[in-house]
């Protein structure tokens, strides 16, 4: 079958690859009828997360069709049409009951090198390097779906395709922002980042009762996405202090809630965004962490910090102090997807959420490489570019 | 000798390297950065409780001993108490002598195993699975020895 693969630093390429087949009794296989490029892909790429192999198959946000299950499955049937959450949870460690799926004890075959790193090891994700259990993506035309019954979710029949893939990853891991964050009535709350994360946060925290929600880009075409599409407010920071406006906005409290959706390589402008990009490409430090510094900043008194972007290791010139003295609660998460997506599909079938206007470009599988490069440099109005596996 | 075998020894030598390289980390203690509690000297080390929770009645652990763990017979001691809360069994083991650090390895993927099989019935796997031409370049077999020795290294 063709999959994407990885085959070295930028380096992105269309391969034939053997079929994936069920291992353990929980799986199924699934034909994927859409999968989408994600922004933590771009770490993959650039090597910042350099646990990839060549030949490994990119993709973790996907769509499809059950074609064989496993003899322990027992929620899903060939013929299903699900979608399927990004990290690999197993349903019954203590972390799947809290449902902090994202944690799972069991999903992560290769735990050594995380926990080297943090201490713990989170669970498996599709299609994200040997740190996170080495599993085949979804940029393919089939891929094995470990865990079934707990990672996979039947689209109701009037969502679309397009609207349900994005209940795998962008969806629910906005959603788990907003909410995990405290999100309620009357709050205002700033969102870091209008890709397909921080749309659906911005989203989420308007379905959770906020009073005011405010975006920060710097891409006219997105900023003009959350206007249309999510009906939040905009700030482009490339045009004005965002910690300035932001304070004139909430009669100078700042925001209740900060949400930061950008990740480990964020653009800032001026000195500051020189300053990281030399220690970061000198490996003096992992991550670029200017939107988490500026969310710590701008959020007012006692209020609460979520980071959804993917960090790696360290960062520099992090204000502890602001949130020490300030009060507030810092909160981070891969995403917990399962808990989510139930709901998630539910806002969809009413209209509530829409997701259509994040798949800018559709693509065969063989543009793949051109999709990625237009993602990354998101060229043309790019703000996700899905795959058709199967036409 | 022509650059393709150079570069395949290279990368046979980085295979192994990798797998050393994570048991290596296991010892290093950085700034913000997670380790492993091999920190310990070798005599403490192998002494040192090694232990998981699992999301069961203790007693289950205590009448049959998951078969990960009872293959390592008189060799290990076992310990099972109630975990704090509603967090299930705390499930302990040690070597009873003298080991090495790739025994200890083996106890930690034991563990992972046995708490696997108790709460989901099966241990998950990754292997085979589709992938595409595997360059024979060094960072990719040492990333390969590293995700080898992964299942036997970590905090444990």
């Amino acid at each position: 079958m063709k999959a994407v693969t990885w085959t070295g630093i930028n380096e992105v390429s269309v391969e034939d690859v053997p079929e994936p087949t069920i291992l353990n009794d929980h799986d199924v296989i699934l034909k994927v009828r859409l999968s989408t490029t994600c922004g933590s892909d771009l770490h993959l790429l650039g090597g910042y997360i350099p646990f990839m192999r060549a030949g490994d198959v990119l993709g973790h946000e996907f769509m499809g069709e059950v074609v064989e299950v496993g003899k322990g499955v027992r929620q899903r049937r060939v013929g299903d049409r699900v979608v399927v959450n990004s990290f690999i949870a197993c349903g019954n460690c203590w972390y799947c009951r809290q449902e902090l799926f994202s944690l799972c004890d069991n999903g992560n075959p290769n735990p050594g090198i995380t926990e080297g790193l943090w201490g713990q090891s989170p669970g498996g994700c599709f299609g994200y390097s040997h740190a996170v259990g080495g599993f085949a993506g979804s940029h393919a035309e089939y891929i094995r779906v470990p865990y079934a019954d707990v990672g996979s979710f039947l689209i109701p029949e009037e969502v679309s395709d397009t609207r349900a893939l994005f209940a795998s990853d962008a969806v629910s891991t906005g959603w788990m922002g907003a909410e995990l964050a405290g999100t309620g009535p009357g709050d205002v709350v700033a969102v870091w980042g209008a890709g397909g994360v921080g749309q659906m946060a911005a989203r989420a925290a308007t379905l959770l009762g906020a009073e005011k929600v405010v975006v920060i880009d710097r891409l006219p075409e997105r900023l003009a996405q959350v206007r249309q599409h999510v009906g939040a407010e905009t700030i482009d920071y490339s045009a004005t202090d965002v910690l300035v406006e932001l304070r004139e906005q909430t009669g100078g409290r700042g925001p209740d809630i900060c949400i930061e959706a950008v990740g480990m390589e964020a653009h800032t402008p001026g000195a500051h965004g020189v300053y990281d990009q030399v220690k970061q490409q000198l490996r003096l430090q992992t991550d670029r962490p200017a939107a988490v510094r500026e969310a710590i900043l701008a959020c007012r008194k006692g209020g609460s910090v979520f980071v959804l972007g993917v960090f790696a290791a360290a960062v520099d010139k992090f204000p502890l102090g602001a949130i020490m003295n300030k009060g507030l609660t810092l909160r981070g998460a891969q995403v917990h997807g399962q808990r989510f997506t139930p709901r998630i599909l539910e806002h969809m079938a009413r209209g509530e959420l829409v997701t259509e206007h994040l798949a800018t470009h559709v693509l065969p599988l063989d543009e793949a490489p051109r999709g990625y490069q237009m993602f990354k440099d998101k060229a043309d109005g790019c703000v996700r570019a899905v795959f058709t596996p199967n036409g | 000798m022509d650059l393709s075998t150079i570069m395949s020894r290279a990368a046979g030598l980085a295979g192994g390297a990798g797998g050393e390289a994570l048991k290596r980390l296991q010892h290093v203690r950085l700034p913000g950065v997670g380790q492993s509690s091999v920190t310990d000297d070798p005599r403490t080390a192998a002494r040192r409780w090694r232990a998981v929770t699992v999301l069961t009645e203790p007693a289950r652990l205590q009448e049959s001993l998951p078969a990960p763990l009872a293959a390592f017979g008189d060799r290990l001691e076992v310990r099972v108490t109630p975990a704090p809360g509603d967090r299930g069994a705390e499930l302990a083991a040690r070597f009873r002598g003298p080991v090495t650090e790739d025994e200890i390895g083996h106890l930690r993927a034991a563990l992972r195993e046995a708490k696997a099989l108790v709460e989901v019935g099966e241990v998950l796997r990754v292997d085979p699975q589709p992938h595409g031409h595997r360059k024979p370049t060094p960072q990719g077999r040492t990333v390969e020895g590293m995700a080898q020795r992964a299942p036997e290294e970590g905090v444990l």
